[in-house]
């Protein structure tokens, strides 16, 4: 008895699936994007001690998924009362992005969701100036140059659209979470090429992207059409639609 | 379109934000040597009727603390050198303690800057008044955890 209920369940979905995918496909181009950040430029006509260059390409996997690649060069010195200090790296991050706009809205074009990407980060830091007083004195001392790596895990959700044809713009916030400086637990950077602040084990920020995208491939994408009620008086059974999926042959362009 | 620009224009405050405020320094940046008077024999706390404590560093002494009636009391090391010679007054009698740490250098805070941690490497005192002076801790930092037990 109940592998007969079982075999009518899965006909039921393989049916209901049938009748989806001949009904309601929406056909989803898939891109590759490359672009830089805006906001690195803006950021360094207001605060000099800052250069921050960031790049970062991706390419749609599905209708949902990205996997985004990146990379930036940061440079950063400060001249305070007590210490002199400069960091300058070059970082690397690779995650993925989930989009959670339905693929008939976004049509290719569109993005409203969050990433999650890991870093490594390749810097220097050195202290020319350190100083440090209190009743005896003051004590003076320098930090020279040494080359670190370090790594973190990024949050970065986001929005994108289209400006036009093939160009695309979109800002992300980021809240990063900082797994290892690479220098132990006292000589942590002022500030952490690629991530911020390091001596704080979480950054926060944003960044505005520009980029160019080009679409590689089609795919169709069955989605889930909206129940209908039985219009038989007495039977309120549905049999909503539950399958969605990919056609496996995407065409190319 | 409208709510977009708006979007842009708070992610754009939010970026520039930063680069316009000045933070202030609101964390502990002075390593303390915490020491704690106890009765000799006993161990129980032993409050001092007087307290005085001077560090002999170069040509002039540092006073470092004065205090009546206390328990328990914190003297900085010299940052700029890895010996640092206290004497201790105790109810009006002195004794002198030489203390030989290393240093090396920690961040607090962006805010803050940099500051000097220590570790004690050898103690040494007279005997006047004081019993024993026994290292507990040895590393100096702001943590305020407590370093010397002074008998006396």
């Amino acid at each position: 008895m109940a592998k007969g209920i079982c075999v009518f369940s899965i006909s039921l979905l393989l049916f209901t699936g049938i009748r989806a995918a001949a009904q309601d496909t929406v056909t989803v181009p898939l891109n590759f994007r490359a672009g830089f950040d805006i906001a690195g430029p803006v950021l360094q006509a207001l605060d000099r001690d800052l250069v921050s260059y960031g790049a970062v390409a991706a390419i749609d996997l599905n209708e949902n998924f990205a996997a985004v690649g990146g990379i930036r060069y940061s440079s950063f010195s400060a001249s305070e009362y007590s210490y002199d200090f400069r960091s300058r790296g070059l970082t690397f991050v690779v995650g993925a992005d989930k989009n959670f706009i339905k693929p008939k809205m976004m049509a290719g074009k569109h993005y409203a969701g969050i990433g999650l990407r890991y870093g490594l980060t390749f810097y220097g830091q050195e202290a020319p100036r350190l100083e440090y007083t209190n009743p005896w004195g003051t004590g003076a001392s320098s930090m020279p140059l040494s080359r670190h790596a370090g790594h973190f895990l990024e949050l970065t959700p986001g929005v994108r659209t289209e400006l036009f044809p093939g160009v695309t713009i979109g800002w992300n916030l980021y809240l990063r979470l900082l797994l290892g400086a690479g220098t132990g637990d006292h000589l942590k950077p002022v500030y952490l090429p690629g991530f911020g602040d390091g001596s704080s084990g979480v950054a926060t920020g944003a960044a505005y992207y520009v980029s160019i995208s080009i679409p590689y491939k089609k795919i169709r994408v069955f989605i889930k059409p909206k129940p209908v009620p039985d219009e038989q008086e007495g039977d309120d059974v549905t049999i909503p639609v539950t399958n969605t999926g990919r056609s496996g042959t995407g065409s190319r362009l | 379109m409208k709510s977009g620009f708006r979007i842009t224009v708070l992610v754009l405050l939010t970026l520039l934000s930063p680069a316009c405020s000045e933070q202030a320094c609101y964390d502990d940046t002075d390593p303390l040597v915490n020491v704690i008077l106890l009765e000799s024999g006993t161990g129980a706390a032993k409050e001092s009727d007087s307290l005085k404590i001077t560090g002999l560093s170069g040509a002039s002494p540092v006073e470092l603390v004065t205090a009546k009636a206390v328990t328990k009391f914190s003297v900085p090391l010299n940052p700029a050198a890895e010996t640092a010679e206290i004497v201790i007054q105790l109810n009006g009698i002195a004794d002198t303690a030489t203390i030989t740490y290393t240093n090396f250098i920690h961040l607090v805070s962006p805010e803050c800057g940099y500051t000097i941690y220590s570790v004690i490497q050898g103690l040494n005192t007279t005997h006047n008044i004081i019993d024993s002076l026994i290292i507990e801790n040895k590393n100096i930092t702001v943590d305020g955890e407590r370093n010397m037990r002074l008998f006396y």
